[in-house]
């Protein structure tokens, strides 16, 4: 699904920071410490908020984006550049998230045999809100809506939810979630409709809410 | 039935897809159709919220502790004096005539020892297998097969 040559024609991609990383990867490449280092403080925050949207908890959240840079240090090496240095880490820590849910859901189906009610299983814990540049503009309502709207995305199956956090959040292009993914576009595409469909639903009884 | 149509060009409308022609023809539906109105209404906001949603701070212990991994993993092996090896060597050799003897002293009449499962001592956790890689031959990088060979699409 990856083209050989990293896609210009991505929407949000721009040249100027496609060869910049080019560069920031030929450094890491030639064992440049300070590159792999930049790397790290590039995508540090990204690949931790959408890791965290995917697993639901800080902790194992903090695991997993661990997880991807050793990944991602062990493979440089063998990374050609035929997709973006953001798409390459995109798969690497969704392909490590899927696996971490798939561990969980066994573990959880076993425990659940055993589960009392007090337990109330496995529960996800969204700390709201955290804004890391805090907008004074932004109103009560629009904090309210993204509540609505981060849990509507925890109830999401992973296979809608990757592809709507790709692509609505984190602004991967069709070409790149396919990449990523290993799926055809068109498959990016109806999944993307689909997990929006389901968002919306939580959208539309939130304001009607609002509006009485 | 043409608002089924509409709906499907709202996201396509905020996103800068629809041909003017297009925005225009959908322009004057939701002027005239407040249920696709609405729906117009509630594909902004949804629109909005998305990517509004705030990037989290990735903990800096986390680079601390990948960087530390790094370094451990890049550190030289203790080197073994010459004289050291010279010693090992005649003991190395004594231990494996004395499995070989043992061996053929098993293979008369004795039943076999039970199997050892090896799977059993592989572990999950990915950091203490990573500490032994530096001999290991292993990509990290995802394959293609991936999703494939473990049923995640389709
Ligand atoms: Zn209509």
């Amino acid at each position: 699904m990856c083209s050989d040559t990293v896609s210009y024609t991505g929407r949000r991609i721009e040249l100027d920071a496609l060869s910049a990383e080019a560069q920031l990867v030929e450094r890491a490449q030639a064992q440049d410490e300070t590159a792999f280092e930049q790397i790290m403080n590039l995508y540090a925050d990204r690949l931790y908020s959408y890791i965290l949207r995917m697993v639901g908890n800080s902790s194992d959240a903090e695991d997993l984006l661990q997880e991807t840079f050793l990944r991602a240090y062990q493979g440089l090496p063998g990374f050609d550049g035929r997709a973006s240095l953001s798409t390459w880490l995109y798969r690497i820590a969704t392909n490590l998230c899927i696996d971490h849910q798939r561990r969980r859901a066994r573990r959880v189906q076993t425990v659940s045999y055993f589960a009392t009610e007090d337990d109330g299983g496995e529960t996800s814990e969204w700390e709201f809100p955290d804004l890391q540049t805090p907008d004074p503009m932004q109103s009560v309502l629009n904090r309210e809506l993204q509540q609505v709207v981060e849990h509507a995305i925890d109830l999401l199956s992973p296979k809608l939810r990757t592809v709507l956090l790709l692509y609505d959040v984190e602004n991967l292009s069709y070409e790149e979630i396919a990449c990523v993914l290993n799926i055809p576009i068109g498959t990016v595409k109806s999944r993307l409709n689909h997990a929006r469909g389901q968002i919306q639903k939580h959208v539309e009884v939130y304001l009607r809410g609002e509006s009485k | 039935m043409k608002c089924t149509r509409y709906e499907r060009w709202l996201w396509d409308e905020l996103e800068g897809r629809l041909s003017a022609v297009q925005t225009q023809e959908l322009r004057s539906h939701l002027q005239a159709c407040p249920r696709c109105q609405r729906q117009w209404e509630v594909v902004q906001a949804t629109h909005q919220a998305l990517r509004g949603l705030p990037r989290r701070h990735a903990p800096e212990r986390i680079r601390q502790q990948v960087r530390a991994q790094i370094q451990q993993a890049r550190a030289p092996k203790p080197v073994v004096a010459w004289w050291k090896r010279v010693a090992l060597a005649p003991a190395l050799g004594l231990i494996v005539a004395a499995a070989w003897w043992g061996w053929l002293a098993s293979q008369s009449d004795a039943p076999l020892p039970p199997e050892v499962s090896t799977t059993q001592q592989h572990s999950e956790n990915w950091v203490e297998i990573h500490e032994q890689l530096e001999v290991a031959d292993w990509s990290p990088t995802p394959t293609p097969n991936y999703f494939i060979t473990t049923g995640y699409t389709r």
